[in-house]
């Protein structure tokens, strides 16, 4: 190996990471200027003065808590239902035979070429009759609907993987199926689960479509609507929406370093195996 | 390649037989997507014949009308032809970005690990920190882009990025595409590692260049997941609304009102539902037509090696 090609090989990784991560950095400087040196016309790429102001004016001018913790409820509630629906679903496509098997797959799987806003007018409708328009659950709703599927997919690596004879050896022992699926099956694809609520999580944590016309009340909104308001304004607070900003992808970034590379196998052993 | 049921595990096979079991389990899942997708499909075709406005209001039953109106519009052709440039040149930089990213990743270096686990960054953030960087980061007065072109001297004024409809149409590609390219590289990666070493070792003691052994080794072993990449990439593209509603709304002069963009204006701004339906219609069929096409031109395997 010549040194010509190490210095080009750290060079292209170097070229990458750049890529994915520099404009990560340009926010989160921001996020700690001062306005002045914020809204200079010469920028500075490092701060002359760090300052915590913009993250106290985010929670003390705006009621961003309450659209962190309605951002929080919706997610941890798609999360929950979501884990629930497909590992059952998932348990029954990949574990048990029984006609119609291969139809229901190719069903789930074919609803993501769904064009989401397909389902945008007619669920409003439904969503206005039952009168929950501009309510969470509305949200909850839609959200498993889009991560459901998916879900299915993800689990497949981990689903497959468990050997048959653990489920015979807890059958002999005089389980019930219902008792072998929750007690032996469920934990053995632990990470599997990690993976697809990591998932859900982020998905819902981060959407934006759906929220945008279901929500309509300011108490109801969640982050990314409270925030892509104040990117709406005439004269934009950039200090707020630079802090806003590193404060809504912390929860994804903690997220992914505890359960990362179980999504990764999750998403890339359906397409490999 | 099929994954054969383990060798033993006959009672549980024998139980599986049965079949209530299965059905019982799948069964919370099917009602919930049946509630939520086919029901409100159904009732897309329902108000796409009716001529209602607002939510709530009643309509009146007016035929093909919507449809004939829809179909006869310049702007459901122009959003066609935007759709279309924006999910191919989505498609084009996410995987031709995934797949260098994948290929550079793929190598011998120090420090491996942290770079395939965080290369997803820009994947983790939501369209709103997509929009606010952009639109922090190409201000014509206070963005470090047009400060760095002018002091570079590469242009004489600051560029609108967002203002005339040629740059903002590919300010919204650039954005959507860096959002998702850590994705496909991750999933192009995960195919490279399963190109046995020795192959490439081999070919390149043959004295096959680099670029050889890109394309007729790496590249052809890992085919089926870039086709794969490509479908999800096409789909998800196509179905876009964010990024593209947050940075310009669809404009300027409708240089980047997709299908979505369209729709949402016309049920939710407009209070066109009926019409909104009428257009949603044709372009699940087109979508449908393109997802049944692409699988099986490009995707050999069938739902059995997925389920078996």
């Amino acid at each position: 190996m010549t040194a010509a090609k190490t210095v080009a090989r750290y060079l292209s990784v170097l070229a990458v990471l750049a890529v994915a991560m520099l404009p990560t950095y340009w926010i989160v400087i921001n996020s700690f200027k001062t306005l002045p040196e914020l809204t200079s016309p010469v920028p500075t790429f490092w701060p002359h003065t760090f300052t915590l102001a913009h993250y106290v004016a985010l929670f003390e001018q705006l009621p961003f808590l309450a659209y962190f913790w309605n951002s929080a409820y919706v997610a941890l509630w798609v999360t929950a239902v979501t884990l629930a629906l497909s590992s059952l679903a998932a348990y029954s496509l990949y574990r048990c035979r029984y006609r119609g098997r291969e139809v229901l797959f190719k069903v789930f799987m074919s609803s993501y070429i769904f064009p989401r806003v397909l389902l945008l007018i007619p669920l409003y409708v439904v969503f206005a009759r039952l009168g929950i328009i501009d309510t969470l659950g509305a949200l909850i709703i839609v959200y498993v609907t889009t991560i459901a599927p998916f879900s299915i997919w993800m689990l497949r690596a981990f689903f497959t993987e468990v050997p048959l004879e653990l489920e015979d050896a807890a059958m002999v022992d005089g389980a019930s199926r219902l008792q072998v699926l929750v007690r032996i099956f469920l934990p053995l694809c632990a990470t599997g689960l990690a993976a697809l609520g990591l998932y859900a999580f982020l998905m819902s944590w981060t959407e934006y479509f759906f929220a945008l016309t279901f929500i309509i009340s300011d108490p109801h909104r969640t982050l990314p609507l409270g925030m892509a308001q104040f990117l709406q304004d005439y004269n934009i607070d950039w200090g707020l929406l630079m802090a806003s900003s590193v404060i809504i992808a912390i929860p994804p970034i903690i997220l992914f370093a505890v359960a990362g590379r179980w999504f990764v196998k999750g998403l890339t052993a359906g397409a490999i195996k | 390649m099929r994954r054969p049921w383990p060798a033993g595990g006959r009672l549980a096979r024998t139980l599986q037989a049965d079949p209530y079991f299965g059905y019982l389990l799948v069964l919370p899942l099917v009602i919930w997507i049946v509630l939520t997708i086919v029901y409100p499909v159904l009732d897309a075709v329902r108000l796409s014949v009716l001529n209602v406005g607002y939510v709530g209001a009643a309509g009146r039953f007016v035929g093909l009308a919507n449809y004939g109106k829809v179909l006869a519009s310049w702007e459901f052709w122009h959003t066609a032809a935007v759709t279309v440039l924006w999910t191919a040149l989505n498609v084009a930089l996410q995987v031709v970005g995934g797949l260098v990213a994948a290929l550079v990743l793929n190598q011998e270096f120090w420090g491996r690990e942290f770079a395939r686990n965080w290369i997803i960054l820009p994947w983790l953030f939501p369209s709103i920190v997509l929009a606010t960087m952009a639109k922090w980061m190409l201000d014509p007065t206070l963005g470090v882009v047009n400060y760095l072109l002018l002091k570079a001297g590469l242009v004489a004024a600051p560029i609108s990025f967002l203002g005339s409809p040629v740059p903002a149409f590919l300010t919204a590609t650039i954005v959507n595409a860096w959002h998702w390219f850590p994705l496909f590289a991750l999933m192009i990666l995960a195919a490279l590692q399963t190109v046995p070493k020795e192959v490439m070792e081999a070919a390149e003691v043959d004295g096959a260049t680099y670029w050889a052994r890109l394309w007729r080794v790496e590249l052809p072993s890992i085919g089926q997941v870039l086709y794969v990449v490509i479908f999800i990439s096409s789909l998800w593209a196509a179905n876009v609304f964010d990024v593209i509603w947050l940075l310009t709304r669809g404009g300027p002069s409708s240089a980047t009102n997709t299908f979505t963009i369209l729709i949402y204006t016309k049920g939710f701004q407009e209070f066109r539902i009926s019409e909104a339906a009428a257009i949603s219609i044709p372009l699940f069929a087109m979508l449908c037509l393109y997802g049944i096409w692409y699988m099986r031109r490009f995707m050999q395997e069938g739902v059995e090696g997925a389920t078996s």
